[in-house]
Parts: C-alpha cells; structure tokens; sequence
C-alpha cells in the first residue's frame, strides 16, 4: 500500500469515527414546554399587521392581538378586546351608538395596563387615515372600519368604548382590526407605518406573543402570561414556513409538526387513513374562476380579441360547456363544490344560488350561441358578430398546478363549439399588470387578453368580493373589466340597508346579476385541505363546522387545544388567568423566553469557518504545487 | 507573478462589476409586472394606496436619470436600501440571514465533492478498466443525471420519514433550549445532514467524470513516460505528475462552481425548507422585490467574478504558460 493511500484511509477513519460520535447524540433538547408545530407553505411577509398581505400574516396578527370583537365558532361574535357589548340606536334610526365593555384590570403582554384608550386610539387612527382620504400599509384591514360605518370613538373611562356609527347591519362586530397598544403604537405615523417592523417581541393581548420571527423559516410564539380567555395546552406556538408542500407532509408524518395547512388532495388521501392523523377538508371562502375580458372600450393596440366578450349572452352560452363536476373530480381530486356565485358557500348567511342555474350541455351551448348570433362557418369554425372566426386567448398565472389542468378541459370544450383557445402561463406579477386597461397614470397598459383563470379569497363580511365587480374597481382589482350601473347601484344600497333581511335580499339580487351577466363562471369553491396529528394535542375543532381547525377567523383554535398526553386536559403553565382585577398581579414578570436557537451567531460562526477552510484549501493547492515544482527541479 | 497581470486581471474584475451593477438595475425592471400590483392583488385596495407604494419605493420618477442614480450612488455607499415584500426591512438582513446557510451548505458540499469526485476520478483514471472505474464510472453518470430533488427527497424518505435518523427540515430545532454550544452544533449538524449529502452526490458526479477523463488524457503524455523511464513509482508518477497536470480543467469548474455557491441550488433549498439565496431570489423575484434582487444578483455577481479572479491567479501557478 502506497503511503498516500494510506493516508487517506486514515483521513476516512477519522472522518467515520467523528461522525459516529456527533451522529448517535442527536436528540431533541430536552422539551419542558409543550410547543404546537404548524406547517405551512406560505412565508410570513409582516409582523406588522397593517403590512401583511398573507394568510399566515393574519393568523400571526390575530394571536398576537385581540379584534375588538372575536369570532366564535360558527363565526358568530364572541368577546375579543371588548367583553361585552350593546347597541342602541339614535330617535331618527340613522344612527347608532354601540358601547363595549372593556375588562377592568387587563393587561397587555409587557404589563402595562390595556384599556379602552388603548382601543380608541387604535380605531382613530384608522379612522383619520379613511377621513382624510388614506389608507394604512397594504390597505387590506382598515376599510372594515368604513365599511361599519363609524363616525365617532371615545373612550369616557378605561373600561368603556363607545362607537357611534351609521351602518345598521352588525358589521362592526366584525372588524379585522387588531386593538394595538398605544404606549408601543404612539408615534407611528401612515408615513411611518410602511416601514415600522413591529420586531418581536411583540406587546399584544392575544393568546401567543411572537417572540422570534426568522424570514422565510418561522415565526416563534410564546404563551402570554396575562391572556385574559381561556388557555390552550401549547405553551409555545411555531409555524413553519416549508417551500415544498411534499416536505412539509413528510415533516408532519415523522412528528416534527402536528398540523400541515393546505396539502394537496393526493397527499390528503394519502394520509387520511394514517392511524394518529386526521384529515380535514374544509369550506374554503373563496373560489377559482374562468373571467373573461368584459371591457366595454376599444383600446388601440390591446383589449380583447372579439367584441363577443362584451356581449352577456356569449358569456352565458359558455357557461353551458362547462363541466364543473368533472373538473371538480379530475382537477381538485373530488374536493371541491361547482362554484355559482361571487358570494361563497363559506358565507352561510349571504350566499344565494341563482334562480336559473345553467347545466353542462355542450349541445345546449351551441343552440345559445346559434342563437345570439354566433353561427359556424363551413370549416367549423364559430364567427363573431363581424364575421371573424373566434379564437381566444386564455392566460394564468404559475401560482396554482390546478390551473393548467382546468385550462385543458376548457380549451376542449369550448373547441367543440367551434372556438379555438391558446393557452398561457405566465407569472403572476406579470399578469397583474397584464390585465389591466389603460388608466390616467398608466396610459399604456392594453389588457390585452380574452380569459383568465385565477382565484379570490373573501373577508369575514362579502363586501371586498362584490366590490371587484363594480365600475369602481376597474383599473384597480376589476380583473373582468365589467361594468353594469344596476350592479354598482344595488353595491352601495346593500351598504347602507338597515336590516340583514334588506341587505340579504339586495345581495341574492346582486349574486343573481353576477351569474346572469357572467364576467366570471366560478369554475368551484375548492376546498381547503389541512392534516393535523393526535398524539401530542387535542380539542382540535373545526371553525365553521365546515372549515378547518387551525388558520380560520381569530384565535379562539388555539386556546381550545387540550394536552393529548395530560391525565387531565389542562394548560401546563400554571398562571392566574382571567379578567379579574387582582388577576395579573400575582403573574410572573412578563419576560418573554427567547434567546435561544436563532438568536445564536452559530450559523455566522460556522459560514465563516467554511470560507476560511476553502481559502485555506486554495492556498494549501496552491503551495503543493510550488514544493512539487521544486522537487522536480533539483 | 507579474504585477502587470495581477493589476490587468484587477482592472477587468473592477470594469466588471461596475456593468454588473447598472444592468442589475435595468434587468428586473424592464420585466413586466410591478411590485405594487403584486402585493396588492386585495380586494379592498385603492389607486390611492398604489400610488402611495410606488411613491415610497421612488417607482414615481422617471427610470433614467433619476432611479438609476439614487441606486448607483446608494449602492456605492453600500446601502442596499429596503425590501418590498418583508416591508421595513433592509436588504442586506435579508439577504445576510440567507447567506450564512447557503455557504455553509453549499461550500461544504463543494469541499466533498471535490475530494471524493477528484479522488475517485483520478483513481479510476489511474486504473482504467479496473473495477472502481467500471463502477465508479456507472455510479458517476447516474449522480450526474439525477436532479437535486430526486436525491433530497429519496434521502427524506429514507433516513427521515422511514428511519427517522434525521429531521426533514430547517437548520435547528426551532424554539429549542441547549444545554451548551455542543448540542447546538449536534443539532445542526444532524439538519445539516441531509442536504448536505444531497448537494455533495448531485456534484461528485461531474468532478469524478471530468477528472477522471483529465487523468486518461495526460497519462499519455511524454513526461509521465519519462517519469517512468526514470523509475518513480506509480503513486509519486500519479501525485506529482498526473494529478497536477489534470488539475488544470478541474480548477476551471471549481471556480464555476464556487461562484454558484452563493446562488445556491432552489431545489435542495426548497426540499429542505433550508434557508438559503436560492429560495429567497425565487420568492423576490415572484414579488418583483427590486432591492432585494439587486442585492442578491450584485453578491452573485461579485463572487462569480471574484472566484474567477481567483481561478486566473491558481491557473497562473498551475501552468506558467499563463502568465505570459
């Protein structure tokens, strides 16, 4: 054996015995504190909660800070920042003062004393920005606040709000806005607020505090020690943000999370007969869509590629060729329901099925095009109203696998009519400005395209999913460019009705509109595919009963988690809970653990160790061959 | 050396990154689609609060002059400026918490492979036909073909899910409280693992087969005959003679290679959920989030370059022809 193979089988040795002594000890650090795992393949974009454009950044939000009220189970108001409230409206019956109990003695999560200025200040700064014509960050939270109605807050003592307000429905009750604590909040500005942060740990008086937030890997949560409701097992909260769904199902299956939020339907099969697992497919409140471009202009050089897609009766006639069953089957993988209308199932209270629902009959559709006069020419092809054979462009975004495959069967349906489709993928920030028309500040834009395949996902109240159909939101988020003023009209009516019956009655007719009109066919209401195990938590329950557990409205699911392994179910951190008075004094300080895995500079430490090893081998190379030449040379 | 050449090859690296600096700018932005759109697909937004983005993020004036000189003199002073998707936050913590990982992975699976693929090749090329060059060979082409995610989810599926040896996913045990810095680095080290193994197979492949090739080629070379003639044993033949000489194209693709470390594979980076410049470029470029593209694209850029520089320097003692 040569010296330098030996020398590398030494090298190997060591190498084996090294590992072997790290690999052995791998166990997980010893666990006191009970922490709920949760996967999900969406990436926290703010902990600021004016800032946040995801779902993971309002389930985030929402365990951090109270709404002022909170949603219960069937999504009913339930206390939040506010214990108890009531309503008594003005002798005129245009206006209405709501007065909220604020809990005497709550806390926020740094001790300081929560009070009903702390949710008066938070509501007026939502209210001056609307006033003055502003929105706060992304924009997506703070019109709750307009669209309740409000005109006035005060807070007369530290355990009364009162709200005066125009709107006669309840709305206000469901706001998804979080009550902030002013003494953190006071001097950001809307100016400020697109760059404030909000770092944790944060100070709220939600369930769970975050208390690390990595970007793109977690977001770290902690119990708070002065929450005022009810107190889930889970000491500690993650949720892990996983690229790829397949690696989030194998983290669940091997017990590194316990719930996985939005798999897939094959992986949802898959492991809904695992033993220790439950599989929930929920209602999702919002839905995936086939629109067409409705703009009723001619834009030079762009818009759509017939004046056939202004026409309703075209649009209807389309709706006939397509089978939503079949899609639900073959796309969604049976997890779905056929979708009618721009108000989801999911809103029990609002949704209305059309009057004159339209079934899959391609022989059907052919008869409604014939006659609204779109005839076939001899070759096969169907003409529009100026003779020009139809041939349309049908565009998605990459954002969803399921799209491509609902545009497969569209694309053979509508051929058997005659129509010739072309299909696109493209990426969603590119098709986002695609499909808008020309406007003032953008004179460029075309629209230039026919159909689109995308989706929507509603609010707790439908006012955001009936907007975008509005005259309004063209140039904004109108993505069918439609326009009908009996629509817009019947928008702002349902705003101001008095009663639920009055705004129910207004909002079936605007669903009836929508499906007869057909910006959109709503191809389904997929719906949402969660996984969670049962060995470490129990008292799992689904928000509405048709939905899912964890990722729903609030954070009631969170506090409702029992302890799988406990004798008895109880939370395992023995804190003074409760609204009483006397109730925080006898807590333990509000430090908040932390400082432990990320904050650590080990992976700096470890990089840097890395580069020096690779310089270290460059110039370990470069010198051998210096000695080598010189041993050639003598 | 010349300090002719080392000041020539200076020069050029400088020019370099100087272009590399404007285009990073122009690029992202003459693609379609614009970041407030993005983030804004919401159904309550207004023009107004559009407007207010684009005003905040300096998309409001005119592309050239103004945008293209507010980032070239921000960006010679080394501010980087501000994410638009994690809003607040400056680029170069974003980008820096992504880094550390992405080298420690990436440049540990390079030093890997290039031990055991140069090794293996070399051996293999040594004694052709033998059995490690018949196998070796097989194994080398396999490795070389199979994509990232193959390998990372078999190795998942394997020694996670079924043996549950390791985790599936992260770099630590998040929220997790250590005893002392050695369980820490134990619990890394079994994060590690995985990916680690995942990036070293997929890149032995390509080392082993070039080097392999290279060893074959200068074997027949006038000066090993002569080595032999002069009686040096076949490991002193192969150690100062062979090998170096058959190092020549192998430092060539080390130094593609390192430039890339900083890049990052997305695969490996999205099998894992490890959280590395790989899966931050995909989600910035998703969120068309300029800063953090620029930031990303500029780094890549310099390393490149930088591990380039580097190569010309080894090349230059390697082979003195070089130099001249």
């Amino acid at each position: 054996m040569t010296s330098m193979s030996a020398r590398f089988l030494r090298l190997c040795a060591a190498g084996a015995l090294a590992a072997a002594a790290l690999l052995p000890s791998v166990t997980p650090a010893a666990a006191s504190t009970l922490t709920l795992r949760v996967g999900t393949t969406q990436d926290l974009d703010a902990m600021n909660p004016w800032n946040t454009a995801l779902e993971v950044g309002y389930e985030v939000f929402t365990l951090n800070y109270d709404l002022l009220v909170g949603f219960g189970p069937t999504l009913e108001p339930i206390p939040g920042y506010a214990s108890s409230w009531t309503r008594q409206a003005a002798a005129d019956g245009k206006s209405f003062t709501w007065t909220f109990k604020i809990r005497d003695g709550m806390k926020w999560s740094d001790g300081q004393p929560a009070t009903a200025e702390d949710a008066r200040w938070t509501l007026q700064f939502v209210l001056d920005a609307a006033n003055g014509g502003n929105s706060i960050g992304l924009g997506y939270i703070d019109p709750d606040l307009k669209n309740a109605g409000v005109t006035k807050i005060a807070a007369p003592d530290p355990t009364t709000l009162v709200i005066t307000n125009t709107d006669p429905s309840n709305r206000i009750l469901q706001m998804y806005i979080p009550i902030l604590p002013e003494h953190v909040w006071k001097g950001q500005t809307l100016k400020s607020i697109p760059t404030f942060t909000n770092d944790p740990p944060v100070v709220g008086t939600g369930p769970y505090q975050a208390v690390e937030w990595k970007t793109g890997q977690y977001v770290r949560l902690v119990r708070n020690p002065y929450y005022w409701g009810k107190r889930g097992a889970a000491d500690e909260v993650v949720l892990q943000f996983f690229k790829n769904p397949d690696t989030m199902v194998q983290a669940l299956k091997s017990g590194q999370i316990d719930y996985a939020s939005g798999v897939n339907a094959a992986q949802f099969d898959n492991l809904k007969t695992v033993p220790g697992m439950v599989a929930v497919a929920g209602t999702t409140n919002g839905w995936t869509e086939l629109d067409f471009n409705c703009y009723g202009k001619d834009i030079p050089g762009g818009g759509a590629s017939t004046k056939a897609l202004r026409d309703p009766a075209f649009r209807d006639a389309l709706g006939y060729a397509i089978d939503k069953n079949l899609l639900i089957s073959k796309v969604l993988g049976g997890y779905g329901t056929p979708g009618t209308t721009q108000v989801p199932p999911f809103q029990t209270r609002w949704h209305v099925e059309p009057d004159n629902p339209r079934t899959f009959d391609i022989g059907l559709a052919k008869q409604k095009l014939d006659a609204a006069g779109y005839v076939l020419n001899a070759s096969g092809q169907r003409l529009d109203k100026q003779g020009k054979p139809l041939k349309l462009r049908l565009y998605m975004p990459n954002s969803d696998a399921t799209y491509p495959k609902d545009a497969q069967f569209i694309k053979d349906w509508f051929s058997q009519l005659g129509i010739a489709i072309t299909t696109q993928i493209f990426d969603s920030g590119t098709l986002t400005t695609l499909e808008l028309p020309p406007t003032k500040d953008a004179p460029t834009q075309t629209a230039a395209w026919d159909m689109i395949i995308w989706g929507w996902t509603g609010y707790a109240d439908p006012n955001p999913l009936l907007q975008i159909f509005t005259t309004g939101a063209i140039g904004s988020t109108s993505d069918s460019l439609y326009s009908n003023p009996t629509y817009d009209q019947l928008f702002t009516a349902q705003n101001a009705a008095t009663t639920y019956d009055q705004r129910h009655q207004l909002m079936a007719q605007m669903q009836n509109i929508f499906y007869n009109d057909a910006p959109y066919h709503i191809l389904y209401y997929p719906s949402t595919l969660d996984v969670h195990r049962t060995d470490k938590f129990g008292g799992w329950q689904n928000q509405p009963a048709n939905g899912v557990p964890l990722f729903g409205y609030g954070s009631l699911d969170y506090t409702l988690l029992t302890d799988a392994n406990a004798a008895t179910p109880a939370p395992s951190v023995a804190v003074s809970a409760g609204p009483s008075a006397s109730g925080g004094s006898a807590s333990p300080a509000p430090v908040v653990p932390g400082g432990t895995s990320s904050g650590s500079p080990l992976p700096l430490v470890a990089g840097i160790a890395v580069v020096v090893a690779l310089l270290v081998g460059v110039l370990l190379m470069t010198r051998r061959r210096r000695a080598a030449t010189g041993e050639d040379d003598e | 050396m010349g300090s002719r050449f080392l000041g020539r090859k200076l020069l050029q690296m400088i020019f370099t990154i100087a272009m590399i600096v404007i285009l990073n700018f122009l690029l992202f932005r003459l693609m379609p689609g614009s970041p407030e759109r993005i983030l804004f697909r919401n159904p309550n937004v207004t023009p107004a609060v559009l407007a207010d983005a684009r005003a905040r993020w300096g998309l409001d004036k005119p592309l050239i002059p103004d945008q293209l000189i507010a980032y070239v003199e921000s960006t010679l002073q080394g501010d980087l400026g501000y994410s638009f998707k994690y809003q607040g936050q400056a680029v170069t913590d974003v980008i820096g918490q992504a880094i550390w990982p992405t080298l420690i992975l990436f440049g540990l699976g390079e030093v890997i492979a290039i031990v055991v693929g140069l090794g293996l090749g070399a051996y293999a090329g040594w004694k052709r036909g033998g059995i490690v060059d018949y196998l070796g060979n097989g194994v080398s082409l396999v490795l070389y073909a199979m994509p990232y995610f193959v390998i990372g989810m078999a190795l998942v599926l394997i020694f996670a899910t079924a043996l549950r040896w390791f985790p599936t996913s992260g770099m630590l045990r998040i929220g997790a409280d250590y005893a002392s810095w050695v369980n820490q680095l134990v619990d890394f080290l079994a994060h590690l693992a995985l990916p680690l193994a995942t990036v070293s197979i997929g890149l032995i492949g390509q080392y082993s087969i070039l080097m392999r090739s290279s060893i074959i080629e200068t074997l027949g070379e006038d000066y090993v005959t002569t080595a032999r003639a002069k009686g040096l044993t076949s490991g002193r033949i192969l150690r100062s003679h062979a090998f170096p000489n058959a190092m020549l194209p192998a430092v060539t693709l080390i130094a593609i290679n390192l430039g890339y470390v900083v890049a990052g594979a997305v695969t490996v980076e999205y099998v894992f959920a490890w959280p590395g410049l790989g899966s931050l470029t995909v989600d910035a470029l998703a969120a068309r989030d300029y800063p953090v593209l620029q930031g990303i694209f500029l780094l890549l850029s310099i390393a490149v370059v930088v591990a380039n520089f580097v190569a010309d320097l080894i090349y230059g003692y390697l082979d003195p022809r070089v130099r001249a």
